[in-house]
C-alpha cells in the first residue's frame, strides 16, 4: 500500500495538467503520528503534498457533497461505495468525478495503538505488514493485521467498486469473516440489559457530533438535532437526548452505511458508535440481501418496494 | 515562599481528610483516558496521567447547567414563577489540574467576570474552588504551553502546586486560599525545616527546567498583534486551512478556554427548566438568525472565526497574549488533524502583498 | 422493520412497538389491533427505559 503514492501522484498530476479535473482530493501528511489531513490540490506542481499510508481512514466521499467542480478523488473500497451512494442520492454527478481507486489493506486504529503503550507515541512508521511504534525509550513492531480499525478487520470490500483508474492490482478480499459477532451478542441480551449496554456505551458522549460530521451520509442541511422549529431533541446532557441522537442518526443511515468507520475514528471519546449502524447493516443484508453502495444500477431498499419484502412485523 | 514536603502515603491520607470538608474533583480513569470527576468519599484522584481528555473547565462551567426552574402546578405556592435553582457552592477543590488548565480559568474569567457583567454561576463556582495543580514533569509532544505564556510549572491560576519529586511530593503554597487547606489535610511539614539537603526551591527549579526543556513544540505569536484584522480575515489561506474541517464541536468542547454557551428552555409537562449548555462556533446553528440568515454560513467562516477569535480578536481586545494556554487537546483530538500551531504560524507570518500568487 | 428492530436492539421491549396497516374500511381490524396493542403494553407495565425524567 505504501507503493501507491507514486502512482497516485502520477495520476493526479496528469489529470490536473490535462484539465480533466479542477482539483484532486486526497490526504496530506498530518502533524501527529497516525494522522493525515484531508486536503485538495489544484495545481499539478502541488501533488507532492499528497501522501498515502495506513492513516487515511477519513472517508473522502464526505468532501464531495454538493460540489460543483470536476474533481479527482482518491477512493478506498469504502470511499468508493460512499461515492456510489452519493451519486445515487444526487449529491454529486458521476461525470464530475475522476475516481482514483485504491485497493486497500485496511487502516490502523490509532486509539487502539495508543492504548497499548503507557507512554506517549512520538513516531509511527510502517512497512508492508508491520507498524513500528516509537516513543521515549521504547520501540516496538506490531503486526498491522493486529491493529487494524475494527471495521477494516472485518471488511469484505477492500477494492473500489467504481473507479476510473486503479493505482495497483486489486487486493485479495477477506473471506470467511464473521461481520456480526458483536451484533449477535447484543441481540441475545434481555431488553433491560440491552438498554443498560447502550447507556454505558454512550456515557462518555459530549455531543460534539464528530461522528455525524465525519459521515458522508450525514449531509442534511439541518440535522434533526439542530432543528429548532420544532425542536425534536433536548440539547443538554440528558442520556435520553444523547441516545435519541445516536439511534436516530444511525437509522437515517439505514441501508446506506458502508461501515467505513469514519464515525468511530472521529469520536474524541472513543465511543464505538458503529454498534448502532452495524445492527441496521446486518438487518438490511438479512432482510433485503442488500449491501450499500455496491452498484450504481440498484436502488436502495428503503426507496423501493418488492413484493417479497419481509412484512411479518405488520399486523 | 512556603513549600510543604509530603510523603506519598501522607498524600492519600490528606486527600481523604479534605474529602468531606470540601467537594473534591480530580482526574479519574474512565476507559482509555482520564477525566475530571467529582470524587466519591474515599476515592483518590489518579495522578498517573499526561493530561485529561476533556479539560477541567466543567468543574466550574458544566457542559449542561440548570439555571432556573418553574412550575405551573397551582397547588405550589411559587407556581408560575421562574426561580433560580439552588446550587451547591460549598467549598470545593480541584486536585491534579495541570498548570495550563489552571491558567485557562483566568482567561475564561475575562468573559464571565467583568466590570460590566458578572456571571453569578461561574463566579460563585470559581470562588468556591481551590486549585491544586500538578506540575508536568513529562509534557506531551503536543504541549506548547511555554510559547503560550504558560508552562509546565506555571503558577497563575493555582492556589497550590504539587510537584512530584520522586519519592515524595513538594507542595508549593501560592495563595492564602491554598494555605488554608494545609491544616485540614494535615500537610504541615515544611520542606526546608531540615537545612542539610538541597532546598526545595532548588529541587522545584531543577525539575521545572527539565520539564521546560522537554517541550519541543511551540507557536509563534510575535506578529499577531500588528497584523491587520481585515487583511487576515480576507486572506486566501483560509480556503486551504478550512478544507478538511468537518465542523464538529470537538475542538471547542475539549478546549479549556472556550467559553461560549447557549441557553435553552426545556419543558416537562407543567414544569420546566432553563439550562445553559456549552455551544460551539463550529456549529452552523451558532450564528443562525431567527430570520433564517446565517452570517457565518459556510465552514470557512466558522473555522476562520475560531482561529481569529483565539489568535487575533482576543489578542487585540485584551493585549495580553493569545486565548490559548497550549494544552494541545484540539490538536490531539481533531478528527481531521487541523493543527492550531500550523494555523497560528500562517496567521502570524502572513504577508498580504506576497500572497498575490494563485489562491 | 429496520426501525422496530433497532428499537428492540437498544432495549425497548418488542411488545411496545407495533405496526399495522389498516384501511378506513377495516373497522373490526382496527378494534382488534388496538385491543391487542393495549393488552400487550399493559402486560409489560409502565415503561422504565427511554424516558426523560422531569428535571
Amino acid at each position: 500500500m505504501l507503493g501507491y503514492i507514486d502512482k497516485i501522484k502520477e495520476i493526479s498530476e496528469r489529470v490536473l495538467k490535462e484539465g480533466t479535473v479542477e482539483m484532486v482530493i486526497g490526504f496530506q501528511k498530518g502533524t501527529l503520528p497516525m494522522m493525515n489531513e484531508p486536503c485538495f490540490v489544484k495545481c499539478s506542481g502541488d501533488v507532492q503534498r499528497l501522501v498515502w499510508d495506513s492513516n487515511c481512514g477519513i472517508n473522502l466521499a464526505n468532501y464531495l457533497t454538493d460540489r460543483k467542480e470536476k474533481i479527482a478523488v482518491i477512493a478506498k473500497g469504502c470511499d468508493s461505495r460512499n461515492i456510489v451512494t452519493h451519486i445515487i442520492e444526487n449529491k454529486i454527478k458521476r461525470d464530475q468525478l475522476f475516481i482514483i481507486g485504491v485497493p486497500c489493506n485496511g487502516m490502523i486504529d490509532k486509539s487502539k495503538i495508543a492504548s497499548m503503550f503507557e507512554k506517549e507515541i512520538i513516531e509511527v512508521v510502517e512497512d508492508q505488514n508491520n507498524i513500528i511504534v516509537k516513543g521515549e525509550g521504547f520501540e516496538e513492531t506490531l503486526k498491522k493485521g493486529d491493529v487494524l480499525q475494527e471495521n477494516c478487520a472485518i471488511c469484505i470490500h477492500r477494492n473500489p467498486v467504481i473507479y476510473d483508474e486503479l493505482v495497483s492490482d486489486m487486493v485479495e478480499e477477506q473471506r470467511d469473516v464473521d461481520r456480526y459477532e458483536d451484533v449477535r451478542r447484543i441481540e441475545e441480551m434481555e431488553p433491560d440489559k440491552k438498554y443498560g449496554f447502550f447507556d454505558d456505551l454512550l456515557s462518555a458522549c459530549i455531543r460534539c457530533y464528530a461522528c455525524r460530521d465525519a459521515c458522508p451520509l450525514c449531509y442534511c442541511p439541518t440535522c434533526f438535532v439542530d432543528e429548532s422549529r420544532p425542536q425534536w431533541v433536548g440539547k443538554g446532557q440528558d442520556p435520553v437526548d444523547i441516545r435519541t441522537f445516536h439511534f436516530l442518526r444511525a437509522y437515517h443511515c439505514a441501508g446506506r452505511c458502508t461501515d467505513c468507520g469514519a464515525c468511530e475514528r472521529a469520536c474524541p471519546m472513543e465511543i464505538k458508535v458503529r454498534t448502532f449502524t452495524k445492527k441496521l447493516e446486518k438487518d438490511c443484508l438479512e432482510a433485503y440481501g442488500w449491501e450499500a453502495g455496491m452498484s450504481l444500477d440498484e436502488r436502495p431498499p428503503l426507496d423501493t418496494f418488492r413484493p417479497d419484502d419481509p412484512e411479518d412485523f405488520i399486523k | 515562599m512556603k513549600v510543604i514536603k509530603i510523603e506519598k502515603e501522607k498524600w492519600d491520607k490528606g486527600v481523604e481528610k479534605l474529602n468531606g470538608p470540601l467537594r473534591l474533583f480530580g482526574p479519574v480513569k474512565d476507559g482509555q483516558f482520564h477525566n475530571f470527576k467529582e470524587l466519591d468519599k474515599n476515592q483518590q484522584p489518579d495522578l498517573n496521567f499526561l493530561n485529561t481528555r476533556l479539560s477541567p473547565k466543567s468543574t466550574v462551567f458544566p457542559q449542561s447547567e440548570v439555571m432556573f426552574e418553574y412550575s405551573l402546578d397551582e397547588s405550589r405556592e411559587d407556581h408560575h414563577i421562574m426561580k433560580e435553582i439552588d446550587q451547591d457552592y460549598s467549598p470545593r477543590a480541584v486536585i491534579g489540574i495541570r498548570p495550563c488548565d489552571a491558567k485557562s480559568f483566568l482567561l475564561v474569567k475575562r468573559n464571565f467576570d467583568t466590570d460590566e457583567y458578572k456571571d453569578p454561576y461561574w463566579i460563585r463556582a470559581f470562588e468556591a474552588t481551590t486549585f491544586i495543580g500538578l506540575a508536568c514533569n513529562n509534557p506531551c509532544s503536543t504541549c506548547f504551553c511555554t510559547s503560550a505564556d504558560c508552562g509546565p510549572f506555571h503558577e497563575e491560576g493555582l492556589d497550590l502546586l504539587l510537584v512530584d519529586a520522586g519519592d515524595y511530593y513538594l507542595l508549593k503554597v501560592i495563595t492564602s486560599k491554598g494555605e488554608n487547606l494545609l491544616k485540614v489535610a494535615d500537610w504541615e511539614t515544611e520542606a526546608d525545616a531540615d537545612t542539610s539537603g538541597e532546598t526545595s526551591g532548588n529541587i522545584i527549579d531543577t525539575l521545572k527546567k527539565e520539564a521546560e526543556a522537554k517541550i519541543t513544540s511551540s507557536v509563534v505569536t510575535d506578529r499577531l498583534k500588528e497584523q491587520i484584522s481585515l487583511e487576515l480575515y480576507q486572506a486566501p489561506f483560509w480556503e486551504d486551512a478550512a478544507f478538511s474541517c468537518i465542523n464538529c464541536g470537538t475542538c471547542t468542547y475539549v478546549c479549556p478556554t472556550c467559553w461560549c454557551f447557549d441557553i435553552q428552555d426545556e419543558t416537562h409537562g407543567i414544569s420546566g427548566v432553563r439550562i445553559r449548555n456549552w455551544d460551539s462556533c463550529m456549529s452552523p446553528l451558532f450564528t443562525l438568525h431567527g430570520s433564517g440568515h446565517n452570517p457565518r454560513g459556510t465552514k470557512l467562516h466558522r473555522v476562520r472565526q475560531r482561529f481569529m477569535h483565539k489568535l487575533k480578536y482576543y489578542v487585540d481586545k485584551y493585549d495580553d497574549g493569545i486565548q490559548c494556554v497550549g494544552c494541545g487537546r484540539c490538536i490531539r483530538l481533531c478528527p481531521v488533524n487541523i493543527d492550531i500551531r500550523k494555523i497560528c504560524e500562517i496567521m502570524n507570518n502572513y504577508e498580504p502583498a506576497a500572497c498575490a500568487c494563485p489562491a | 422493520m429496520l426501525f422496530k428492530n433497532l428499537m428492540e436492539h437498544m432495549g425497548i421491549e418488542p411488545d411496545r412497538v407495533h405496526f399495522s396497516w389498516i384501511s378506513s374500511a377495516e373497522s373490526t381490524k382496527f378494534v382488534d389491533v388496538v385491543n391487542e396493542v393495549t393488552a400487550a403494553v399493559k402486560a409489560l407495565g409502565p415503561n422504565k427505559n427511554f424516558i426523560i425524567k422531569a428535571a
